[in-house]
C-alpha cells in the first residue's frame, strides 16, 4: 500500500539493477539477520476495516466528559477555522525550512508566531517552539545555568507534579541542586531571599494550585543577586493577566495547548520560550530572522544556527531538532483569530466563572480553599478521597478535576463551560460528596 | 518528462511579498465572537491582572484565512512535489490518518483523565507497542519521547542508569560515529556522558579497527543508525555489537534509518538493546513544517524498569498506567504525542503483514534504482550497494567550475523539487544525500535525475552566476548575516535597523 510501482515499473525498475526479485536487494546483509517469515502481524485492513476498527476502540474511551480539569491543559474554545488553516496540507506535509527559498509560507508564519508571543508576554525574542511546558521548563533552567555558571536552582513547588518530574529527569541531579520551595498559602513566600550561588528563579504564573500574585518584587530581588528569573505563564490567561515582561522576567515559557491545539491527550502540544536579546545565543531550538534576498526582498530564515546540534554537535545548547512546529503555527492562527478582545473575554470570563462556581460550592458548604487569591482555577476540599469522587463525577458525565491530594481537588473553569454545566456539576458534586 | 512528483507547474502569482498579521490589523476588526457571559457578573480586583488590552492583531475572519492560505501557497511539501531530504524519510503521508486522530474521542480527551475513561487511548497505545516491538526486535516500549532527539536522551539516561545500579559509574564515555547526526553527540552530552568518535573506513562503515582502540572501561555504549548516514548498512554489525557488550557497555539503535530495513531485519537481531523509532519518519505522520514528531523507546525486557513512565500494561480485564520501578522519570509533560502515535497505529494497521514485511524493500528499491540514475551525472560517495538513501557528491565540479553542493540544490527547487539533504554527513565532501522513499514513481525518479542532469549542464555554462538561483520562487538566496548579527527576529527590528542605517 502506497507502494506505486505495478509489475511494468517493477520490471523497468529490475532491468536497471539488474536484479530479478526484491531479496536480491539484501545479499550484503549477513544471512543470520534477514527476516525469514515475514512478520507476526495481522493482515492489512482497508479503510472502510480500518474505520469500524479505530471508531470501535474510540468508543471504549467515555466521551464528551464535561472538562473542569486543568493543570496546564484547558478546554478552550477552538475555531474550525484554525484547525482547517493549520492543518493545510502545504503546512503539515513539509518538514524543517532549511531551504528558505521554498519555504517561506513556514518560516513567515513562524516569525508571526515568534512576534505574537513576544507581544503577548513583553519580550525580546522568542523560538519556534519546544516540545511541550514541562520540557520548555527545564530548557529555561538549562539556559540559566549555562549563563550563570551557578549550581543552584530555586523553582517554586507550584508546578504540576508532571513538569517537576520532568525537570528532574533533564536537570542532572549530579551537578544541580534542584530547591523546591513550598509556596505559603498558596502564593510564593514574598520574603523568601536568594543568594548569589542560584542560577534561576522558576515560578509559575498563575501557580499550579490556581493562585497568582504580582511576582516583581520577587524578581527585582532575585535579579539583585544575578539571578535568571524564569516565568511559566498560562497564555490563555494573558488577555488579562499581568505581562511577565512587565514584572519583569528573563525568560518566559509556556504550554502552548490551550492556544490553537486541541485536548490532544496531552500531546502533540507546544512548548513557548521567549527571552530577552541577550540570551539569545543560549536559546534553544530554531529561531526565524527578517531580512532580505539577493533583490533585497523581504525574506525569512532561520537564523543563529551555530546554536544547534547539527553544527554544533555536543556543544549545542540543546539536541532539539525537530519541534512542534504545526501546533507553533496553530498558536499563531489562534491568537490573530481572538484578537485582543477574544484573548480578553477567554480569561475574564473563565475568571467570572470561576468565582461564580466557587460561590455556588461555598453555599453548599464546601471548602475552597484558595478562594481569594485564586482566578480561573482553584482547590476545594472533598468528603470522600478526590479519586472516588473524579471516578463517581466520571460516571455522572463531568472531569471533576485533578486530583491534588487525598481531599483535595483541583477545578478549572474556561469560557466554554456555561451556568447550566456549573450548576449541574455542583448539585451531581454535592450527591455524591454525600455518599 | 512528465510525473507526479514535479511541482513545477505551482501557479505562484506574482512576485510581491505577503505583509505580516501586523500589517493587516485595523483596530477594531475582529474575528472572534464569544457568548454573552452567562453568570452573574461581579466586580474583582486581583493583583495578578492588568487593565490594558493584549496587543494582538485585529483582523476580520476573511483577511485571516486569505493571509495563511497565501502563506501555505509559498511552501513546498510533500503534498506538492518530491522532497528527497536525507534522512528525513519524506514519504506520503497518508489522509486517512488524519481522519482517524480527529476523532473527539481521540482528539478531545484531556491528559489528567484516569484510565478507567480512557480505555480506547490505552489500548491504542498497547496495539501500537506490540507492533512496534515486532518491527524492531525489542520487548517493551515507552511513548513519552515526543521526537527523535528526545527519545536518544531517553536511551542515553537509561543507559546511565542501568550502569549505575551496576555499580559502573566508571563507564562515562558514549561512542559514536564521525558521521552520525548532530542530535548523537548532543544528546550524549545533555546525558552527562562524555562524548567518543569513532572514524568511518573508506567503505563508509564503522573502522572496525579504530572502534576496537577506543574501547576500553571506561565505555558505557554506543549509538549507530544501521543503515548509517551514508545509507549502507554496517555489515559488521554483529561484530561491532559483541566488541561493545563484552567491555561491558549497551548499543543504542538510533531509528532515524528505520524506513530501510521494516520487514528486512531487526535492531534487536543485530544486538541492540535500545531503540527509538521516528514515527514521523517510518511510519508516515505528518512531519508539520519541523514537528510534531514521536519518538517512542523501545527497549529489551532486562531494561524495562528504566523506561520513562509511566508504561500501558494489560491486565486480564483492563489496561492501566504502570510506572517502572527504577525509571529515569518522565521526558514529556503527560504521555508524549499520542495523536501522532495514533497516525503511525493507523498507517500500519493500513500496512498491515503485506505491506510492513516488503516495506524497507520497497524504499530500498527506489534509492537503488534512483542512485543508479543520479550516479550517471555525479559520483556517489560510496562505491557500495545503498539502502534507503545515498550520498552523491560535487566535489569534482567544485573543483572544475566552482559549483557547490549548496548550488545544486539551490537550482533544483526551481525545477519543482525541494534539495536533498546537502553537506551531511559532514564526512563527504560537497555531499548530496538523497531519499526517495517507497511512495514516489519511476517517472519521478526518472524526473529528477533528467533534472540533475539538466542542472549540470546549465551551470556548467559560461557565464552563469550561480548566486542567482533559483530563480523561479518567490524569493532568492537569503542574506543570512543580517539576522544572525541583527537578531531580526521579531516584526519591527528590521524596519528599526532600516532607520538606523
Amino acid at each position: 500500500m502506497f507502494v506505486p510501482h505495478s509489475s511494468l515499473d517493477l520490471n523497468v525498475i529490475f532491468d536497471e539493477l539488474d536484479i530479478s526479485s526484491l531479496d536480491e536487494l539484501f545479499k550484503h546483509i549477513p544471512d543470520d539477520l534477514l527476516i525469514k517469515n515475514g512478520l507476526d502481524v495481522e493482515d492489512s485492513l482497508s479503510e472502510l476495516e480500518a474505520t469500524k476498527y479505530f471508531e470501535d476502540i474510540s468508543n471504549k474511551n467515555r466521551n464528551n466528559l464535561i472538562c473542569f480539569a486543568g493543570g496546564g491543559h484547558y478546554d478552550v474554545y477552538l475555531p474550525p477555522t484554525v484547525k482547517s488553516l493549520t492543518m493545510r496540507p502545504e503546512f503539515m506535509t513539509s518538514y524543517t525550512p532549511y531551504q528558505a527559498e521554498i519555504s517561506q509560507g513556514i518560516l513567515q508564519v513562524l516569525f508571526e508566531f515568534q512576534s505574537l508571543v513576544c507581544d503577548l508576554t513583553e519580550m525580546e525574542l522568542a523560538n519556534a517552539s519546544l516540545y511541550d511546558g514541562a520540557t520548555s521548563v527545564a530548557e529555561a533552567i538549562s539556559v540559566a545555568i549555562n549563563k550563570t555558571k551557578r549550581d543552584s536552582v530555586v523553582i517554586s513547588s507550584g508546578f504540576n507534579p508532571n513538569t517537576k518530574e520532568v525537570v528532574n529527569t533533564l536537570i542532572d541531579k549530579s551537578k544541580f541542586d534542584l530547591n523546591y520551595i513550598p509556596l505559603s498559602d498558596y502564593l510564593f513566600p514574598e520574603d523568601y531571599e536568594f543568594t548569589d550561588e542560584d542560577a534561576a528563579f522558576v515560578v509559575s504564573f498563575p501557580h499550579y494550585e490556581g493562585s497568582a500574585q504580582d511576582l516583581s518584587n520577587l524578581v527585582k530581588k532575585a535579579q539583585s543577586k544575578g539571578v535568571i528569573t524564569i516565568c511559566y505563564v498560562d497564555p490563555s490567561m494573558l488577555g488579562v493577566l499581568k505581562t511577565p515582561g512587565s514584572m519583569g522576567f528573563d525568560i518566559v515559557v509556556a504550554e502552548g495547548q490551550s492556544i490553537g491545539t486541541p485536548l490532544s491527550f496531552g500531546g502533540p502540544t507546544v512548548g513557548w520560550f521567549a527571552t530577552k536579546k541577550d540570551l539569545a545565543r543560549l536559546v534553544p531550538g530554531r529561531i526565524i530572522g527578517e531580512t532580505i534576498d539577493n533583490n533585497h526582498k523581504k525574506t525569512y530564515v532561520m537564523t543563529l544556527r551555530a546554536r544547534e546540534q547539527d553544527i554544533r554537535r555536543e556543544k549545542a545548547s540543546s539536541n532539539i531538532c525537530t519541534n512542534q512546529t504545526l501546533n507553533a503555527i496553530g498558536s499563531a492562527i489562534h491568537l490573530s483569530w481572538m484578537g485582543p478582545e477574544g484573548i480578553y473575554q477567554v480569561g475574564y470570563q473563565a475568571i467570572q466563572k470561576a468565582i461564580y462556581m466557587k460561590s455556588q460550592l461555598i453555599e453548599k458548604g464546601f471548602n475552597v480553599i484558595n478562594n481569594k487569591s485564586s482566578l480561573r482555577e482553584f482547590i476545594v476540599e472533598t468528603t470522600l478521597p478526590a479519586k472516588k469522587i473524579i471516578s463517581e463525577m466520571g460516571n455522572r458525565g463531568f472531569l471533576a478535576g485533578i486530583e491534588y491530594s487525598e481531599n483535595l481537588l483541583l477545578v478549572a473553569l474556561t469560557e466554554k463551560r456555561t451556568k447550566d454545566e456549573i450548576d449541574n456539576y455542583v448539585k451531581q458534586f454535592s450527591e455524591v460528596n454525600n455518599g | 518528462m512528465v510525473s507526479g512528483g514535479n511541482a513545477s507547474s505551482l501557479p505562484l502569482v506574482g512576485g510581491a511579498s505577503e505583509p505580516t498579521i501586523r500589517e493587516l490589523s485595523r483596530p477594531g476588526r475582529r474575528a472572534s465572537k464569544y457568548p454573552k457571559l452567562d453568570v452573574p457578573e461581579v466586580d474583582f480586583n486581583h493583583p495578578a491582572m492588568k487593565n490594558e488590552k493584549a496587543p494582538l492583531p485585529e483582523v476580520s475572519e476573511h483577511d485571516l484565512v486569505m493571509h495563511y492560505s497565501r502563506l501555505a501557497h509559498r511552501n513546498f511539501a510533500v503534498d506538492l512535489g518530491f522532497y528527497p531530504l536525507g534522512s528525513c524519510t519524506m514519504k506520503y503521508n497518508p489522509r486517512f490518518a488524519d481522519y482517524v486522530a480527529s476523532l473527539g474521542a481521540y482528539s478531545n480527551t484531556h491528559p489528567a483523565t484516569p484510565s478507567e475513561f480512557t480505555q480506547g487511548t490505552l489500548e491504542i497505545l498497547n496495539i501500537l507497542e506490540s507492533y512496534l516491538t515486532e518491527i524492531t526486535g525489542m520487548d517493551v516500549a515507552s511513548f513519552q519521547p515526543p521526537a527523535g532527539a528526545s527519545g536518544e536522551l531517553t536511551g542515553l539516561l537509561i543507559i546511565k542508569k542501568y550502569l549505575e545500579n551496576q555499580n559502573l559509574s566508571n563507564k562515562t564515555e558514549i561512542i559514536v560515529p564521525d558521521s552520525a547526526h548532530g542530535t548523537n553527540p548532543a544528546s550524549a552530552r545533555m546525558a552527562g556522558f562524555k562524548v567518543v568518535e569513532v572514524a568511518t573506513d573508506d567503505r563508509g562503515m564503522v573502522n572496525i579497527d579504530d572502534l576496537h582502540s577506543k574501547v576500553n572501561e571506561n565505555t558505557a555504549g554506543l549509538m549507530l543508525t544501521n543503515p548509517n548516514t551514508g545509507g549502507l548498512f554496517e555489515e559488521e554489525i554483529l561484530t561491532i555489537s559483541n566488541i561493545i557488550h563484552e567491555a561491558g557497555g549497551l548499543l543504542y539503535y538510533d531509528g532515524a534509518n528505520l524506513n530501510a530495513i521494516v520487514g528486512v531485519c531487526r535492531p534487536g537481531d543485530m544486538g541492540f538493546d535500545i531503540v527509538h523509532s521516528n514515527l514521523h519518519k517510518t511510519f508516515a505522520t505528518p512531519h508539520g513544517g519541523g514537528g510534531p514528531g514521536s519518538g517512542p523507546v523501545a527497549v529489551k525486557s532486562f531494561l524495562k524498569e528504566y523506561l520513562p513512565g509511566p508504561i500501558v500494561e494489560k491486565s486480564d480485564t483492563n489496561f492501566y498506567w504502570y510506572t517502572p520501578e527504577n525509571s529515569i522519570g518522565r521526558m514529556h509533560g503527560y504521555h508524549g504525542n499520542f495523536l501522532v502515535a495514533l497516525r503511525a497505529l493507523v498507517y500500519m494497521k493500513l500496512l498491515g503483514k503485506e505491506g510492513l514485511d516488503t516495506l524497507g524493500s520497497y524504499a530500498v528499491l527506489n534509492a537503488r534504482y534512483l542512485s543508479s540514475k543520479v550516479s550517471k551525472y555525479l559520483p556517489l560517495a560510496y562505491n557500495e550497494p545503498c539502502m534507503h538513501e545515498f550520498v552523491a557528491t560535487v566535489k569534482d565540479l567544485k573543483k572544475s567550475h566552482k559549483i557547490k553542493a549548496y548550488d545544486v540544490g539551490k537550482a533544483l527547487l526551481d525545477k519543482g523539487f525541494h534539495s536533498p539533504t546537502i553537506y551531511f554527513p559532514l564526512i563527504v565532501e560537497e555531499a548530496l544525500m538523497f531519499e526517495p522513499t517507497e511512495t514516489q514513481t519511476v517517472e519521478t525518479l526518472d524526473d529528477l535525475a533528467e533534472s540533475i542532469q539538466h542542472i549540470i549542464e546549465e551551470l556548467c555554462a559560461p557565464g552563469v552566476n550561480l548566486t542567482d538561483y533559483p530563480k523561479n520562487l518567490p524569493v532568492g538566496r537569503p542574506n543570512e548575516l543580517i539576522p544572525a548579527k541583527h537578531l531580526t527576529v521579531h516584526w519591527g527590528d528590521f524596519e528599526l535597523l532600516e532607520l538606523t542605517e
